[in-house]
């Protein structure tokens, strides 16, 4: 079986003439949960909704369970749950009949996963209460609890976290580790407060009018991010030597433009350049870097960085 | 397939609008047919009155498309249109890995079942329990039965026709109150063909349009070889809209 639950090559969308999406390629692999970060309009929802079989790409491939045929893709979807942009729900019915129109269309046995869901996205009080008189939390919950009531080896949350108070979203991480951790559900989420998602995912897609910019792992996005002092001398090449051998440190490393990025010495700024100083070396520049998640993804798009 | 079915009987039996279409047309059904019965209310030049059956006339409104338009485009705008517009839970339908097709069947199934129910047969069951009550029941012979079993049967063929050009309409147009006022248009449209277009042409095509057989299915006299036409038609018509119905739905971008 394929360790992908999903590819995506090169799709396309096109709206009278408008590219909402352009060649975007994803990939996402069994247990990981992937932070899609974009801006409003980016293309996030219309990539959401290519995968989950509301929307048609115009060009490209989707692969998902390790199925490319569409009447497989159609099947492959079964082993999925999602919310899409809003949590769609009959406002008339309960929260509890909301549920029930989803485990019959489902054909899930038995109603004791409503009861099961409900109380694990904490809506056990509330169940026959209508959904019209919920808050638009509650209504998020609600959604969340539809998306995994067939207990989903796939989820996809389109900003999940509308509408949640502090509390919510911090139970609503906390849920979605716990699924990732206990049960392998893979997630794949968009949202566009990325601190959240930054204490969440284990991989990131960054899209920007409609083209992926970049994928990479939350390892090596916390590379990049790391706090480093930039040091830029007139002889590199010395310079790392003078580090390496009287700062007696190695973790550092030589930029492809003679930068040097020194991730140790970060509280003892003063001895790095006295001692490049009184090697012969000229600083032309010193500064103390580090991205967080929103500043590398506002220098990604081309925005203004935060340092 | 079976699991959308009873997804669906759970919405329609849960849906607040069907209750009170069937209530009120129960309440306007009874009253059609006491006022008809005990002549309170005298209707001429009904299919009903040409075999004797004038006790029976409390049933011609909801035999004419203009009238029972009107039903069938509210249940469908306040069942169908809203899982489309703002709830948004069409896309919960759509994202449980069923064929589009399937989906399509299942609500267009149980919107008609919905629409006979409240079209069909709560008139044609007030009306026999009137006319048992009123009546003694003694127009139930075998040839009147004969009549309206036949009648009400090829007439509920050409009513799925319609019920899938509603839902189609529906579906397009994702919201309660277009898809009432197309399918107005639709039955004025087709009234006005089958009373003032003089054109041969037109009015020979009409003929064989399941419109037409609305009227035609109530003729006592009909021919054998008249029925056989008129379920052909059906038949041929209700394939055709509901094949174009899933090729639209398979292709349409849910909101």
């Amino acid at each position: 079986m394929s360790e992908y639950i999903l590819k995506a090559k090169n799709i396309t969308k096109t709206f009278k003439g408008d590219k909402a999406l352009d060649n975007v390629s994803m990939s996402i692999k069994k247990g990981d949960i992937y932070g899609f970060i974009g801006q409003n309009g980016a293309g996030k929802s219309t990539m959401l909704r290519i995968i989950t079989g509301l929307s048609f790409p115009t060009n490209g491939q989707l692969e998902l369970f390790g199925s490319i045929k569409e009447s497989n893709i159609v099947e492959a979807q079964k082993r999925m749950g999602a919310i899409i942009e809003n949590p769609g729900l009959f406002p008339n019915m309960s929260a509890y009949d909301n549920l029930e129109v989803h485990r019959l269309q489902k054909g899930i046995p038995g109603r004791s996963c409503i009861d099961r869901t409900l109380k694990l996205v904490g809506l056990q009080d509330t169940a026959k209460k209508k959904v019209k008189h919920f808050s638009l939390g509650m209504k998020q919950r609600l959604g969340l609890a539809v998306a995994l009531l067939s207990d989903p080896e796939f989820l996809i949350l389109d900003e999940p976290t509308n509408g949640l108070d502090p509390m919510g979203i911090v139970e609503l991480r906390q849920l979605l580790k716990k699924l990732n951790r206990e049960k392998g559900i893979t997630v794949l989420i968009s949202s566009h407060i990325l601190s959240e998602l930054h204490q969440l995912a284990t991989n990131y897609g960054i899209i920007h009018k409609g083209k992926m910019l970049e994928e990479l792992s939350a390892k090596e996005l916390d590379e990049k991010c790391r706090q480093h002092l930039q040091i830029k001398v007139d002889q590199s090449t010395k310079g790392a030597i003078i580090i390496e051998e009287i700062l007696g440190t190695t973790d550092f490393e030589v930029m492809q433009d003679g930068k040097i990025k020194l991730y140790d010495y970060l509280d003892d700024v003063r001895t790095v350049s006295q001692t490049l100083t009184e090697n012969g070396l000229i600083i032309e520049h010193l500064s103390q870097n580090g991205d967080n998640l929103e500043s590398y993804f506002s220098k990604l798009i081309g925005g203004v960085a935060n340092d | 397939m079976i699991n959308l079915i009873r997804a669906e009987i759970f919405k329609l039996t849960s849906n607040k609008t069907f209750w009170v279409l069937t209530i009120s047309i129960v309440v306007l059904s009874s009253l059609l047919h006491f006022l008809v019965i005990t002549n309170w209310w005298m209707m001429t030049g009904t299919p009903f009155e040409l075999i004797g059956l004038s006790k029976w006339n409390g049933l011609s409104p909801f035999i004419t498309p203009l009238f029972f338009n009107v039903i069938i485009s509210t249940l469908a705008a306040f069942y169908i249109s809203t899982e489309f517009s703002k709830s948004g839970v069409m896309k919960n339908q759509v994202m449980t890995g069923h064929k589009r097709s399937h989906i399509f069947i299942a609500k267009y199934l149980i919107y008609s079942i919905g629409s006979i129910i409240t079209t069909i047969l709560i008139p044609l069951l007030t009306a026999m329990i009137m006319v048992f009550l009123l009546e003694n029941g003694e127009i139930f012979n075998q040839e009147n039965i004969s009549y309206i079993a036949r009648a009400f049967s090829l007439f509920s063929l050409h009513f799925v026709c319609f019920t899938a050009i509603v839902f189609i309409i529906t579906i397009l147009t994702e919201d309660s109150g277009k898809t009432i006022l197309f399918t107005l248009l639709v039955a004025i449209l087709m009234f006005i063909v089958e009373k003032f277009i003089t054109s041969d042409v037109v009015k020979q095509l009409y003929e064989y349009t399941f419109f037409h057989q609305f009227t035609n299915v109530f003729n006592p006299f009909i021919s054998s070889g008249d029925i056989v036409k008129s379920l052909v038609i059906g038949a041929v018509s209700l394939i055709m809209i509901i094949s174009f119905g899933i090729i639209a739905f398979n292709r349409k971008e849910i909101k």
